[in-house]
């Protein structure tokens, strides 16, 4: 029973690491176990740490799982579902759990190169989607595919994703306004939006305001803190380059 | 439709993609996510000629994407909101948090806070057209299983 809490922990880490919803983790762990007929089981689920006891006929297991960084692949989190749907169906052995989540954590990754494009695009097509022209819209495509790079430099170095997104929006906002200078544009706010885009946690505050809305307001808490940190770290960036040239932006 | 519109619809399209790329989403679960990017801008310009607020607006487009990403994931077997998450990628307001900070550079206070609210009334209108799809669908959901 330890091992089986064991390899059930880490399917609710990768979940959360993934980009699962806490609700939905939750509700996968105890399914797993009330398959496995556990008496009792309790989980605790917030953002950056799972508790799960289990209680059986003389015993009670406890595990921790602290969650430190997360990144966002659907793909695993797709495998995990399925994964945890399959456990619960054919209740495998905690072995065959750990090789399955093995093969998983080995599924595949779009290419790197790949990462820098969609960046660019995603730039350059919300430039154009904020009603900037075709110019500012090239501008911004290579703004953001150096933005990427800055984001790859920032996670080689200081692995710290709100500096790495101060950096970043300091970066573009820069990039825009040299840009400005030499005449290759007009105006800097949609080549601005175009790269705050790529940056902006969006999806962070709209699944912060699901977790509050749903009930879990200690995961809902946290993801809106982090949220408006995030937000005012790509604020600052964006100050810190209106500051140094004297508000001409 | 104007052009602009259009330039905006395929913009949704392409950028509900490319996230999808940059969250790992494959095949047929990328799809499903693109074309939720052009339902949900290509909704958002229909219903702008009858509804004047947008917020409201915003709800009813984050509530019919959402059941469509339901569906979707039903369909395809996969959890429902990395679907809805890119789908409304095109709704997320970058444009409104660029000029509150703008105006709170230049120290303008009214249009900050005008716009400071108008971002979260945004946000929050997209956070409740999610749930009250996810909570209908979960309870008929378990409704059906049930039976």
């Amino acid at each position: 029973m330890e091992k089986l809490l064991d390899s059930v922990m880490d399917i609710g880490e990768q979940m959360l690491i993934n980009g699962g919803e806490v609700h939905k983790v939750e509700d996968s762990i105890k399914r797993i176990f009330s398959a496995y007929g556990t008496k009792r089981t309790d989980v605790f689920i917030i953002t950056s740490s799972i508790v799960v006891t289990i209680h059986t006929d003389d015993k009670a297991y406890t595990q921790t799982r602290r969650i430190t960084e997360t990144s966002t692949d659907y793909e695993k989190l797709h495998k995990l579902n399925e994964l945890s749907r399959s456990i619960c169906k054919n209740k495998y052995s905690d072995n065959e759990i750990r090789k399955q989540l093995t093969a998983i954590s080995m599924s595949k990754k779009y290419p790197l190169w790949l990462e820098f494009i969609c960046y660019a695009i995603i730039a350059g097509v919300f430039t154009l989607f904020f009603g900037g022209g075709t110019i500012e819209a090239a501008v911004s495509f290579i703004i953001g595919a150096l933005v990427r790079f800055v984001i790859l430099l920032c996670d080689k170095t200081v692995k710290n994703k709100i500096f790495s997104k101060f950096v970043s929006a300091f970066i573009a906002t820069s990039l825009a306004f040299i840009a400005l200078r030499l005449d290759f544009i007009e105006t800097v706010d949609k080549v601005i939006i175009g790269n705050i885009m790529t940056l902006i946690p969006g999806i962070g505050l709209t699944t912060a305001l699901k977790d509050l809305l749903v009930g879990d307001s200690i995961a809902g808490l946290l993801r809106t803190i982090e949220a408006c940190i995030t937000a005012l770290a790509i604020a600052a960036g964006y100050f810190a380059v209106a500051f140094i040239t004297g508000g001409a932006i | 439709m104007t052009s602009s519109e259009l330039i905006q619809i395929a913009a949704g399209l392409i950028g509900s993609l490319c996230f999808g790329i940059l969250f790992n989403m494959r095949g047929k679960r990328l799809i499903a996510a693109a074309v939720g990017g052009l339902l949900s801008w290509g909704l958002f310009v229909v219903l702008s000629n009858f509804v004047s607020s947008e917020p409201i607006n915003y709800f009813i487009v984050a509530a019919v994407v959402s059941l469509y990403s339901e569906i979707m994931a039903r369909a395809l077997k996969t959890p429902a909101a990395p679907v809805v998450t890119t789908s409304l990628i095109p709704l997320i307001p970058g444009g409104s948090l660029y000029y509150t900070m703008a105006s709170a550079f230049e120290s303008n206070f009214t249009t900050f806070l005008e716009k400071a609210v108008s971002t979260l009334k945004l946000a929050c209108a997209l956070a409740l057209g999610i749930i009250v799809v996810t909570a209908i669908s979960q309870f008929m959901f378990s409704r059906v299983k049930q039976k």
